[in-house]
């Protein structure tokens, strides 16, 4: 057609302007984003006294789960201590947790300052360190936080290591997890029932069947949420998940081989009282699908226990957030695993403006006791007031600002709240110390040599665990379960975990 | 002509139908707004709660700072969004529906292609926030919809070339009228159905955005209403699905009254708002029928 | 003979710069929202690492690709998104057409304002609160099937999330409910802009209104047909990401049937946080859509050359 002819100039010419754009706007972002690790990796070449020169605004991504509405106000108090120890001011920028993936990708994409990050193996944190997302951190602390590998057992503190560098803190919380039960003391004094008997899963039988029989409209067990299911909760106290993907290690072996939890007798036999308890009506029968977590059924009273991992001062923390007073019992003595550390730590990202000054508000945060304070509890006065013996209480009317501790930093150096033992973080540190210690500590398994795969059997995963964990599905669907996994490629997964745990042993003398 | 009685009322006992279809679960999301939280964990969501509770208002009331800062950030960006987006993309499929224009064709695949296209949500973030700063700023929950990616304009274009007679536009422009003329003076007022429409369209759509908000704002002024509303349900979600390793969350979840209540705030004012906007969307309709 | 080519088209261009002038707008939100980002599409082919930056990153070739079609899974979440949307498009124009029609023909002009309101409503609502609304109606315990209607009908409570076979219907009619009023809005003012002397002829030719229906108006909103279905067939590997993931609460035993290319490059992004995949997905859907509207508008633009899209 002769119009076309015409046209093909000018839309060669326009195609060429987009490219053309496409391709600056492209190398822009790619020059600039090449260049930040560069600078901030020179950056400590050249440090000294001087690096504190220039002020500078530090900002700290976290969490924003709890109450925010004050943060900025918690906000000018933490920089008025950092204005003067490091002549730096801190913004905190909290993220939903619900976008928290897609959020800090996007933040980690371009250039925006961020210095300091909130990052866990439950968010992808060896595939950030692989993509180079994370700055190391080997060079800064011995330079700008010593101190810090005192205040946490030593393997906890060396369990962040990927490929011999150092990417994360561990914030200091109750790293180790013991397992067991909570249930609402007003039911257990009513019906004059004790946990002291009960040293197994199997002898909670006929405390639930009590309740069951006397206590129409309350389910005796009811699950932590739609995906942490009864059969989740009853072997979690035995196993190492080297991360959440297929392909575990069983503690009390104290070995390192790498085998599928969902063909082991453990497995199969928490499946089997899982069900055992479903059948007997002990769990509600829409437990897979339901919206509603513990914590709003027991507070709302159509639920009398559940089972979870646990850490002391667990039933002041439950009885808090139930609104009902809790008794818990101890059933799986304490285990720390390979992500205990891993769990919650914090980084400084490649988007740092200055990683010297990042590391040294990271140090404030684990060896400045008011930092540390305000950051985790707020503002004296509008998010909390003295209740005398040192320890706080919440104020009238509530408070705005409910920050998650367990995410940052030093929380031993904050203070402590009312209903808790006031030894609270000795307590802790005994327990995580004592706890029993997988020798795959410090190990963080890379999945993207099997990302196809890890894709295909979360797909599986998501379709048959809700099910036969809440012992809503027959425990006999366990090996159309394996062997769709199967299909899915859990082998080459597992393959390739113990392929990577061998080398990170034999990196690290483990035996 | 108009159809006759019996089929009159065969219509409107469909309508009827149809009308209580849609609006039983707002009814449903209005009365669970309107319960006590126990009893909605108890028994579920019901048309009759068993207990009634105004807590779920009361909470939002206690928030009325954020809530009216947010209502005043969606009405703003509604109406900015709208009127621009409405003249850009008249402006935009006007000349592409002339088919005397050189070169049309390939301007009209360009405009379609963005369509199909995208270069991912990564790309578009970084040109939005590291080439334009639009990061946290008020341009950021309003460009991203402005045309929708060509979708309404297509929709103009084929209004303006179906409806809109060759032969007006050509006279006006022998007897010398501008082409800016025509379209303001002509083409405008004959597009009035289509114009509010789109302008209906494209006011939902503003008024629904949380998706922008997400990823372009952290301040919280910033926040309209459905972003509000839609990082409180995310979240939620999230916990409830996703296994932490167990880890104890001290979190402050809103009670299901209070997300009910948000959603019925969320949508009240369009609903309240949209009766008045029909009479002018009628009248438009009616004229441009009417010709 | 190609000077006065040159010459003749610099001189239409000059006649008609008004109109390009009014174009220029569009045309630079278009180049900012849509042609710039383009570059990103190199992201499905790359590893990305963020210390080298997207353009240094390393190629990888199709890799990011694979999970999308190596896996059992690859087949049926390609068959529920293509059985899905295919049947939303049909049933969707033809429900909205026939609803406009109707709504054309109410003669009260009260209730017919009141009437396209409340139809309009449920594309208002949020999914998720859909999904909460739709669990009011399926809870196995408390949901109002289960508890009022189904007694009433004689029949067992249904476990209605781990059946997977009525999903299909339930999720057809959820759609169906939230995108009719949007569909109609459009036809509605489609059908109102045909002329009037039409159908007065037709009347006193002696044709009924059925004719009329078949002969003047669904002819007459082709264009407008045409084009929603085009862009919905551009659309075909889209899906509404709250409609297969929310809905269904994310129900294991369902996704068989509620699984589909989003959902399911959704949960791999959660895990794997992997952008590469993710773009990958989106551009194998958009691939997808863009040669099937090629086809469709090439089918079209024989029929009817002016229907077609460009």
């Amino acid at each position: 057609m002769q119009r076309k002819s015409k046209a093909a100039f000018p839309l060669a010419a326009l195609l060429a302007l987009c490219l053309l754009l496409s391709a600056c706007g492209g190398s822009n972002n790619s020059g600039s984003s090449s260049e930040s690790p560069a600078s901030s990796g020179s950056a400590p070449a050249a440090s000294g006294s001087s690096s504190n020169d220039k002020e500078m605004e530090l900002t700290l991504a976290f969490m924003g789960i709890g109450n925010m509405k004050e943060v900025g106000l918690v906000q000018e108090e933490i920089s008025k201590i950092t204005k003067a120890k490091i002549n730096a001011t801190v913004k905190l920028m909290p993220i939903d947790i619900g976008a928290w993936t897609q959020q800090v990708n996007l933040l980690l994409a371009g250039n925006e300052p961020v210095d300091l990050l909130v990052t866990s193996s439950f968010f992808n944190y060896s595939s950030q360190v692989a993509k180079g997302q994370l700055l190391p951190l080997d060079e800064l602390l011995p330079k700008y936080a010593p101190t810090i590998q005192d205040t946490m057992e030593p393997a906890i503190f060396n369990s962040t290591k990927i490929n011999g560098k150092m990417y994360g803190i561990p914030s200091i919380r109750d790293t180790a997890a013991d397992h067991g039960i909570s249930a609402r003391k007003e039911l257990m004094d009513k019906h004059g029932l004790t946990f002291d008997n009960v040293k197994s899963y199997a002898d909670l039988d006929p405390i639930f069947q009590k309740i069951k029989d006397n206590e129409p409209g309350v389910y005796p067990l009811v699950q932590r949420s739609q995906t942490n299911g009864i059969a989740n909760e009853l072997v979690r106290g035995y196993v190492d998940y080297l991360g959440d993907t297929p392909g575990v290690l069983i503690i009390e072996n104290q070995d390192l081989k790498v085998v599928n939890l969902y063909e082991t007798q453990l497995y199969k036999d928490a499946l089997q009282q899982a069900r055992k308890w479903y059948q007997a009506g002990y769990i509600m029968p829409d437990a897979a699908t339901t919206q509603e977590g513990n914590n709003s059924l027991i507070k709302a009273g159509k639920g009398f226990s559940y089972l979870s991992n646990m850490k002391p001062g667990f039933a002041a923390q439950e009885t808090t957030v139930n609104g009902r007073e809790m008794v818990t019992a101890s059933i799986v003595p304490p285990i720390s695993t390979s992500d205990s550390g891993t769990g919650f730590m914090i980084s400084i990202p490649k988007n740092t403006q200055d990683a010297d000054r990042a590391a040294q508000l990271l140090n404030l945060l684990y060896t400045d006791k008011d930092v540390a304070n305000l950051i985790a509890n707020g503002v004296e006065g509008k998010h909390y007031v003295d209740a005398g013996n040192g320890q706080i209480k919440a104020p009238e009317g509530g408070s705005d600002y409910v920050f998650n501790q367990w995410e940052v930093g030093n929380n031993s150096l904050a203070k402590v709240w009312e209903g808790m033992d006031p030894t609270i973080w000795e307590q802790t540190k005994e327990f995580n110390k004592n706890s029993t210690f997988s020798k795959a500590l410090g190990f963080s398994f890379d999945s993207s040599p099997v990302k196809t795969e890890v894709a295909a059997v979360l797909n599986v995963n998501n379709q048959y665990k809700a099910g036969l964990e809440s012992g809503t599905i027959d425990p006999s669907k366990l090996d159309e379960f394996v062997r769709k996994l199967k299909d899915a490629g859990l082998d080459k997964i597992v393959a390739e975990k113990q392929k990577q745990l061998d080398e990170w042993a034999q990196a690290n003398n483990v035996q | 002509m108009k159809t006759n009685d019996m089929n009159q009322v065969a219509v409107h006992a469909i309508f009827i139908l149809l009308a209580a279809f849609c609006l039983i679960p707002f009814v449903l999301l209005f009365m669970s707004s309107v319960s006590s939280e126990s009893s909605i964990v108890n028994n579920g969501y019901s048309f009759w709660p068993k207990e009634f509770s105004l807590e779920a208002y009361t909470y939002l009331w206690s928030q009325k700072s954020a809530m009216f800062n947010s209502y005043g950030i969606t009405i703003l960006i509604t109406l900015i969004g709208t009127f621009v987006g409405l003249l850009i993309s008249a402006l935009l499929a006007y000349p592409l529906s002339r088919r005397d224009l050189p070169m049309r064709g390939i301007l009209s695949f360009l405009v379609f292609f963005t369509l199909l296209f995208n270069g991912g949500l990564v790309p578009t973030y970084l040109i939005y926030t590291e080439v334009f700063n639009m990061k946290n700023t008020l341009m950021a929950l309003i460009v991203p919809g402005l045309l929708t990616n060509g979708f309404f304009i297509l929709l103009i274009r084929t209004f303006f070339a179906n409806s809109i007679p060759v032969q007006i536009i050509e006279s006006a422009y022998i007897d010398g009228a501008s082409e800016f003329k025509i379209f303001y003076r002509m083409v405008l007022p004959l597009s009035l159905p289509i114009l509010a429409t789109i302008g209906l369209m494209l006011t939902i759509n503003y008024w629904n955005d949380w998706f922008n908000g997400l990823i372009y704002i952290t301040e919280p002024q910033l926040f309209s209403i459905q972003n509000l509303l839609n990082r409180m349900l995310v979240n939620i979600q999230f916990l409830q699905q996703n296994n932490l390793g167990g880890q104890n969350m001290a979190v402050n979840l809103p009670m299901n009254a209070v997300r009910m209540a948000m959603a019925v705030v969320g949508i009240l004012p369009l609903i309240l708002i949209y009766p008045f906007f029909q009479k002018y969307f009628v009248k438009g309709l009616t004229i441009g029928a009417v010709k | 003979m190609a000077k006065t080519g040159w010459v003749a088209t610099f001189k239409k261009l000059k006649r008609y710069r008004a109109l390009f002038l009014m174009m220029i707008p569009g045309f630079a939100y278009l180049i900012m929202n849509n042609y710039l980002p383009m570059f990103g599409v190199v992201i499905a082919f790359k590893d990305i690492n963020y210390a080298k930056g997207i353009l240094g990153s390393d190629w990888i070739g199709f890799k990011n690709f694979e999970y999308l079609f190596k896996t059992k899974d690859a087949f049926v979440i390609t068959r529920n998104t293509i059985l899905y949307n295919g049947s939303f498009i049909v049933l969707n124009t033809v429900f909205a057409i026939s609803v406009a029609i109707l709504l054309n023909e109410v003669r009260n002009k009260l209730a017919a304002r009141f009437y396209q309101s409340v139809i309009l409503l449920p594309f208002l609502i949020s999914m998720v609160i859909v999904g909460y609304l739709v669990l009011s109606m399926l809870s196995a315990e408390s949901g109002y099937l289960n508890l009022n209607l189904l007694p009433m009908l004689g029949m067992e409570p249904i476990s209605w999330y781990f059946e997977p076979k009525y999903w299909p219907y339930i999720l057809t009619i959820v759609q169906l409910w939230k995108a009719t009023g949007y569909l109609c809005v459009i036809f509605l003012a489609a059908i109102i802009g045909i002329d009037h002397e039409y159908y007065e002829a037709a009347t006193i030719d002696g044709a009924g209104k059925w004719h009329q229906i078949r002969s003047i108006t669904v002819p007459l909103i082709a264009p407008t047909i045409t084009i929603m279905t085009l862009l919905a067939i551009g659309r075909i590997f889209y899906s509404d990401f709250g409609l297969f993931y929310q809905v269904p609460l994310n129900s294991g035993p369902l996704q068989p049937v509620t699984d589909v290319i989003d959902t399911y490059v959704y949960r791999g992004l959660m895990t794997l946080g992997d952008i590469g995949m993710s773009s990958a997905a989106g551009l194998y859907q958009s691939l997808v859509g863009f040669v099937l509207v090629l086809l469709s508008n090439y089918i079209v633009s024989r029929r009817n050359k002016e229907n077609a899209l460009f």
